[in-house]
């Protein structure tokens, strides 16, 4: 049917329910047994409207929301509802039967277990076949991984042609953030027959998703958007989309290609005879390609095609080496895994190699729990590496994207093994050219290897684009000639073969000095010659750099974009160091702390001291001058909070530097007031403190900082014994403000005099006097607040 | 009374316009060089690393409803005018919660004994905002859910403290919830430890007036 027309779907059933008495909170299912007549009519009225595919009333069929109203005989219903179905339309429809989502999130991206959701849909799945399903619809997903879960049940119990359709948010991705191509290259290499959208959106906001899907579909794609967004009309809220409107998208629908098309929410019958009418003898353009060089994760997809930039596989995860890495895999944990991905990622890995190979470490439990980590820590696709068969399945299974295998080379045991793996699970892999006879030195008998590998996996389903051919890459200690013979195979990859190509950089080097250059030379070679993916560190600035330069020369990186954006912030920062070589001394001191540029402070100091200036001279003139210039761009929003402190820790790691000096020349420092500082009793909240303490200590104030969650009587015992004409109290609570009257009171009912300065989330203005204390609403208020109180007390004191 | 949803993790988008917010950033006024956006942005990501972001979700239905007070029918009675108002037209609320874990206060504590506030700050706001956001998806996870009922979820939620429902009210919703199984404590000032913990009530109507559409996008 698909080869000649587009395949007409049905469309809401919800709101047809209703329309024929379904009563709010009732189960839809259970209502559906008890008053099959209106089901009945409701499919027929679809068939008749031209619906090709019904979907049976099963879409919140399975154990877990049928549990919500007590009723556990799953396979029954699903069984019973199917054959409903089936009874109003006989062999004039496909029946489809419906699965929808449990409501829960499938780990790791939620607290069920992804081998008991795989139960929960082939319980559900088990019933719709008994009952007659010509199809399967797995539709709703907002989790891939759920989707993923179905779609594996449905793979496992049956051959028959299977749909999945996931919703979309108003971003674009789903609530868990997978975009539609990643959701595409997931599902179509795991065995959907078709996949697509659903519910959320209109037509208009849908019809983007198919577009942004279309060129990398090998399956064809489906729409069931909503009748467009609700309206009111009268008193009643309807969805605003006429049956007429509806079926006018249906035709840009057809134009890009969409292979199946109907209705959710908000549509009826009479939205999808229009339809039917609008896309009749209408052809949808079939899938164009065959196989697609992709990886995804649950949220990115990354595409190895020819004349992209060179992708680089971050090789960190390795226990080889790694004491650290080794014991953690040992006691089952997978926290520097996590912190290793994140700081690859960030130096632009594309693509992360997992590898948890180590004595004692339980690989097909660690790949699995490493994956998981992975799946929710990092954006990136992963490969996975290993030599056990198990432990590869077990990361297989549980990702949630389309992973990358390393590897499966020319021998029998690992063809026989991994190959049926892959396919299974729609991976690629890394085609790695030795047999058991050893590794072949020359190029053309890795050449012939990799011919015959190919040929055993196209009976396995594989094309090219799904494979990718190792260079073999050997010490060039060992074999001088092993790097021609790298090249000339990854160059035969990309020429004559037509396929993508990897090397394990590092190899190239091991044994030797000075590795990093050998590194670098050896991946520009490779580019040259059209290598697609190198396993290497991100984290060395000299082989990105070679990457970026490499992508240019290549004509990889057409426009210098990437280039040019990855050397700007280093040229940026030059010319600034440049700049400042021509400042004075006062003038530079000035500039680094107003850029709040820590670590250049001292050397500005020092190059000041080495010109003879005065270190108090530089304190009160240079520095104070510098501190109040950021007060005043912070006040104007020219400066934001992080400027601020920079600015602020700049100064105060400067007071701290020449304070020794001016205490050795013995000059006399000015008395310092103290100032007593603490978050109230029963908040635990002390950021805004510690601004305010350190904005203080630069304006020349002995700061006493209590803490948080201080009592009353030790705030004012430590006034009493300071003496502190000042004392700070911060509370961002309303239940914890009320401590501060009591602060207040205290110090008023024991003659303690002490101004209180009042700061916090819950504090106003108006609060703050009415109990007889000053409000500041930040650090730099804080400092202006206490400079004029201090003043006040030295006028009252000198007018005695 | 329906089951109480757990999330772990959420796994929704870094807020990065709203950290920025937070922190004071003016677009268009605030000056900030390439530079100082890395450092910034490298905060981010740490804070990142140390935020492990759950949260927890309850739908309950109302059973009456007077000015003064909502009455669940879990027999818990909500005293707040604010609150009755706010629920005006809904026959259901979900209760939510949030929370960034404890190693990311331990983080900004040890950012803060390093003297380096200036990323403490960073930390504070990326996890305050992230939090909030974390409420925000457990609103669209539900708006997703009862779609297909012809109903939505309110946008703005209510909270514990806001106008006159009173902060003790947490303790409530903290049982309610059953916060104490994610790993949070409250406070006998009905402060929920870790610190970058919040809850709120989001209310469930049926699709009836016009006003409504601005919630259904």
């Amino acid at each position: 049917m698909l080869k000649k027309r587009i395949v007409i779907l049905d469309g809401a059933s919800g709101t047809e329910l209703q329309k024929r008495g379904m009563p709010a909170g009732e189960c839809p299912e259970k209502w559906c047994m008890d008053n099959p007549e209106a089901l009945l009519a409701i499919h027929r009225e679809y068939q008749s409207a031209g619906a090709d595919i019904l979907y049976s009333a099963t879409f919140g069929a399975n154990r877990i929301k049928l549990s919500q109203y007590g009723i556990t005989n799953v396979r029954e219903i699903n069984t019973k509802l199917v054959k409903i179905a089936r009874k109003a339309v006989g062999t004039h429809a496909i029946i489809a039967g419906d699965i929808g989502p449990t409501g829960r999130f499938v780990e790791p991206f939620g607290d069920l277990a992804f081998e008991d959701a795989v139960d929960i849909f082939k319980e559900q799945i088990e019933g719709l076949l008994k009952g007659g399903a010509d199809i399967l619809v797995i539709e709703t997903m907002i989790d891939i991984q759920e989707a993923r879960a179905a779609l594996i049940a449905a793979r496992e119990l049956s051959n028959c042609f299977v749909m999945v359709t996931m919703t979309y948010e108003h971003n674009g991705r789903t609530l868990n953030g997978t975009d539609p191509v990643s959701a595409l290259i997931t599902l179509q290499s795991l065995g959907a027959h078709a996949v697509g959208c659903n519910c959320s959106t209109g037509p208009a906001e849908m019809k983007r998703l198919i577009e942004a899907m279309k060129p990398y579909s090998k399956v064809p794609l489906a729409a069931k958007p909503n009748a467009g967004m609700p309206e009111l009309k009268g008193t009643e809220t309807v969805f605003n989309m006429t049956a007429i409107e509806f079926a006018d998208f249906g035709r840009e629908f057809a134009e890009i290609g969409v292979g199946l098309m109907g209705g959710c929410c908000g549509t009826t019958p009479e939205h999808i005879r229009e339809l039917s009418r609008a896309l009749s003898g209408k052809k949808s353009a079939l899938p164009g390609i065959k196989a697609i060089s992709a990886l995804s994760s649950a949220r990115r997809t990354v595409f190895l095609e020819n004349g992209n930039p060179l992708k680089i596989v971050g090789e960190q995860i390795n226990p080889t080496g790694k004491k650290d890495l080794q014991e953690e895999l040992r006691l089952g944990k997978t926290t520097l895994i996590d912190i290793m991905a994140k700081n690859q990622q960030k130096s632009g890995a594309d693509l992360l190699d997992v590898n948890v190979g180590a004595p004692g470490v339980d690989q097909k439990l660690m790949m699995r729990e490493a994956v998981k980590r992975l799946s929710v820590a990092a954006d990136a696709p992963l490969v996975l590496d290993s030599s056990d068969p198990e432990a590869i399945e077990a990361g297989l299974r549980i990702y949630p994207g389309r992973a990358l295998i390393n590897s499966i080379s020319g021998e029998k045991k690992k063809i026989e093994e991994l190959l049926p793996l892959a396919a299974r699970y729609g991976a690629m892999f890394i085609l790695l050219p030795l047999t058991e006879e050893g590794v072949p030195e020359k190029a053309e008998e890795r050449c012939s290897i990799i011919r015959l590998v190919y040929r055993k996996a196209f009976g396995k389903g594989f094309r090219k684009p799904d494979i990718v051919v190792d260079g073999l890459v050997m010490a060039v200690s060992a074999d001088p000639a092993s790097c021609s013979e790298t090249l000339k195979t990854v160059e035969w990859a990309h020429l004559t073969f037509g396929c993508a190509s990897i090397i394990g950089l590092s190899n190239i080097s091991f044994g030797m000095p000075e590795r990093i250059w050998l590194n670098a030379a050896f991946l520009a070679m490779a580019v040259y010659r059209g290598l697609t993916l190198a396993i290497a560190n991100p984290e060395l600035k000299e082989i990105m750099n070679i990457k970026a330069a490499g992508d240019l020369l290549s004509e990889r990186d057409k426009d210098g974009s990437s280039y040019l954006a990855h050397f700007a912030e280093g040229t940026a920062r030059h010319n600034d160091v440049k700049e400042k070589l021509h400042l004075t001394p006062e003038e530079r001191i000035f500039s680094t702390i107003v850029e709040g540029s820590r670590d250049e402070i001292e050397t500005a100091l020092t190059a000041a001291l080495d010109a003879k200036l005065d270190p108090s001279y530089l304190i009160k003139g240079c520095m104070i001058e510098a501190i109040t210039e950021v007060g005043r761009r912070y006040e104007k929003r020219e400066y934001f909070l992080p400027q601020l402190i920079a600015a602020a820790e700049t100064m105060r790691k400067g007071v701290f530097y020449l304070e020794p000096l001016i205490k050795k020349a013995k000059q006399n420092l000015p008395p310092k007031t103290t100032i007593i500082i603490a978050t109230v009793a029963g908040d635990i909240h002390d950021i805004g403190k510690n601004i305010v303490s350190l904005m203080l200590k630069n304006q020349g104030f002995e700061i006493l900082d209590l803490g948080k969650d201080v009592a009353a009587e030790r705030i004012i015992e430590e006034i009493k014994r300071t003496k502190a004409p000042i004392a700070g109290l911060s509370a961002l609570m309303t239940t914890t403000m009320i401590e501060m009257e009591k602060v207040i009171s205290l110090a008023r009912s024991e003659d303690v005099a002490c101004d209180f300065m009042l700061g916090g989330a819950a504090v106003t203005r108006t609060y703050a006097l009415s109990i007889g204390g000053f409000y500041a609403k930040d650090g730099v208020e804080a400092v202006q607040l206490a400079n004029r109180l201090i003043s006040k007390k030295r006028d009252a004191f000198s007018d005695q | 009374m329906e089951p109480i949803h757990t999330f772990d993790p959420v796994t929704c988008d870094t807020p990065w316009d709203r950290i920025y917010r937070r922190l004071g950033y003016r677009k268009g006024i605030t000056n900030l060089s390439s530079f100082e956006k890395r450092v910034i942005d490298d905060a981010i990501d740490s804070a990142l690393m140390r935020i492990h972001l759950k949260g927890t979700a309850r739908r309950l239905s109302i059973s009456s409803r007077s000015s003064s007070e909502i009455t669940l029918t879990s027999g818990t009675i909500l005293q707040s005018e604010a609150l009755s108002r706010y629920v005006n037209e809904c026959g259901e609320i979900v209760l939510m919660g949030a929370t960034a874990g404890s190693e990311i206060i331990a983080a900004i504590g040890e950012e803060t004994t390093r003297n380096n506030l200036s990323r403490a700050v960073v930390f504070d706001a990326a996890a305050s905002e992230i939090v909030d956001s974390a409420l925000d998806w457990i609103g669209n996870f539900f708006g997703g859910l009862i779609r297909r009922e012809n109903k939505l979820i309110l946008r703005k939620h209510f909270s514990a403290g806001y106008g006159d429902f009173a902060l003790k009210n947490q303790h409530v919703v903290f049982d309610l919830l059953r916060l104490d199984r994610l790993g949070i404590f409250i406070n006998e000032k009905a402060i929920l430890v870790p610190e970058k913990t919040v809850t709120a009530i989001a209310g469930i109507k049926e699709l009836k007036n016009k006003e409504d559409l601005t919630y259904s996008h």
